[in-house]
């Protein structure tokens, strides 16, 4: 009975964050197309006054030694729309305290304690735990044949890697496909919204955190498992992760003039290639 | 002999100075595995491991990176429609600046390297550009997509930006220093990136 009506409670809450998902990513469609409209007309005045005017449109127009003549270069649609910046900055420097005042330390402790052969098993056993997510979305985005490979690999590497611990099938050839459901939105052309960092989580974007909220419903590690087991099992991911990656993000905060526009920004370009690929 | 021979030798050597021509200084992923070879070797030099010889590292290393970059065409691309409304002397204060930066940033991550191995995966060449890519494989087998931008200058390859991941240096820089801009003032800019470079 209380199994049901929590069911219930959660179906009515996702109901709500769809239409907020819908609504929010029209409203970001649109608020990027008018933005992307009045570029133009300002950087003809040079006067541009939006900040996410992009360099694009007045570099390639007369210095004949830019982009336009450089066959490699990256068509940059305008960066990610930035309404909520006051309060994404909040939480970005909430996410920045919370990892060098809580999970570094930890992450280093447990560095100590557990050797990298360990974490690497560590973290290829919950990515095996997880394949689910890989394999539905790759079907999602009509990639039967990475479908496959990742329904493969869940196969081998539960069978022939200790229950995933080892990440056999990379070493056959078969390397794992990062896919979840915010890519799978990109990938049926559903723009990003705007931009978004979430406390705890991270640097994400309107679309990408309704995937993320869909994925729970894909994810193993879910409400079918008792509650702190199930907490205990995703900090502990998350530990072993950040102990992988000590110094990533404090290299970017060393390179970057402004860390919040640069995550923000190295964010969005990874999503775009993700999405592209 | 024949004026019909003559004619096609003269073809067939101009056919050869075309093929020949886009090969000045190397091919850009030779310039590229020859830059890194060279900074791995000094990474991996016993002569030179230790913090005492720490400055005669990063000396080499910097040495090894200045022949392999264009910091300008870097800092034109960074700063884009901004470039132009600098006059020359800014300019070149600019790039000065800006490739301490890029070199501090870029002597920092290599000097974690820990035996990670490079793969090239594809050259194309269109014109005075190039663009190689490659995939570093991390020693837990993580593989990470590295694609380099080459372009010609006074007949060699030089790269002027990277990308991993997907996400262009030069891009991330346009898109801060765009912000700084649009926010603040050049002076503001230049004044942050002086700190930058300060801080020790």
């Amino acid at each position: 009975m209380t199994r049901w009506t929590k069911d219930v409670k959660i179906k009515g809450h996702g109901k709500w964050l769809l239409l907020l998902l819908f609504f929010g990513i029209l409203w970001g469609q649109l608020h990027g197309t008018v933005l992307a409209e009045s570029q133009e007309g300002f950087s003809e005045n040079g006067e541009a006054s939006y900040e996410n005017a992009p360099g694009e449109t007045a570099l390639d127009s007369d210095d004949p030694d830019f982009d336009l003549e450089d066959p490699f270069a990256q068509e940059l649609p305008p960066t990610v729309p930035d309404p909520l910046e006051p309060f994404n900055r909040a939480m970005f420097t909430f996410n920045d305290r919370l990892y060098f005042w809580a999970l570094k330390p930890v992450a280093r402790g447990y560095r100590v304690i557990a050797p990298k052969p360990v974490r690497v098993g560590v973290r290829n056993f919950f990515l095996n735990l997880t394949a689910i997510i890989p394999i539905v979305n790759c079907f999602l985005q009509g990639k039967l044949d990475s479908g496959g490979e990742e329904l493969g690999r869940f196969f081998i590497n539960t069978i022939f890697g200790i229950g995933g611990f080892m990440d056999i099938a990379s070493d056959i050839g078969y390397p794992a496909h990062d896919e979840e459901l915010g890519q799978t939105f990109g990938v049926w052309g559903i723009g990003p919204g705007f931009y978004l960092t979430l406390p705890f989580l991270g640097p994400s974007t309107l679309r990408d955190f309704g995937g993320w909220v869909g994925g729970l419903y894909i994810n193993p590690l879910n409400e079918s498992l008792p509650l702190e087991l199930n907490l205990s099992l995703r900090a502990y991911n998350i530990v072993n992760d950040a102990s992988l990656r000590i110094g990533d993000y404090e290299d970017l905060k060393a390179a970057a003039l402004d860390p919040y526009v640069a995550l923000r920004d190295a964010y969005y370009q990874n999503r775009l290639k993700k999405i592209k690929e | 002999m024949k004026l019909g021979s003559l004619t096609h030798m003269v073809w067939a050597m101009m056919v050869i100075l075309a093929i020949a021509i886009p090969a000045w200084g190397g091919e850009p992923t030779d310039r590229i595995k020859g830059g890194t070879d060279k900074i791995i070797a000094v990474l991996s030099d016993p002569n030179l491991l230790g913090d005492e010889k720490a400055d005669e590292r990063r000396q080499a290393i910097r040495q090894a990176v200045f022949e392999l970059f264009d910091w300008e065409e870097m800092a034109k691309r960074s700063l884009a429609r901004h470039w132009r409304e600098r006059t020359d002397e800014e300019k070149k204060e600019f790039v000065v600046l800006y490739g301490e930066l890029l070199e501090r940033t870029y002597l920092d991550r290599v000097e974690g390297y820990s035996g990670e191995e490079v793969i090239y995966t594809e050259e194309r060449i269109d014109g005075k550009y190039a663009l190689v890519k490659a995939t570093i494989v991390t020693k837990t087998k993580q593989e990470i997509a590295v694609d380099y931008k080459l372009k010609t200058k006074s007949k060699q390859w030089l790269v002027y930006d990277v990308s991993v991941e997907g996400v262009s240096l030069v891009n991330n820089y346009r898109t801060q220093f765009n912000q700084i801009l649009m926010k603040s003032s050049y002076e503001t800019l230049v004044d942050r990136l002086r700190k930058k470079i300060e801080r020790p």
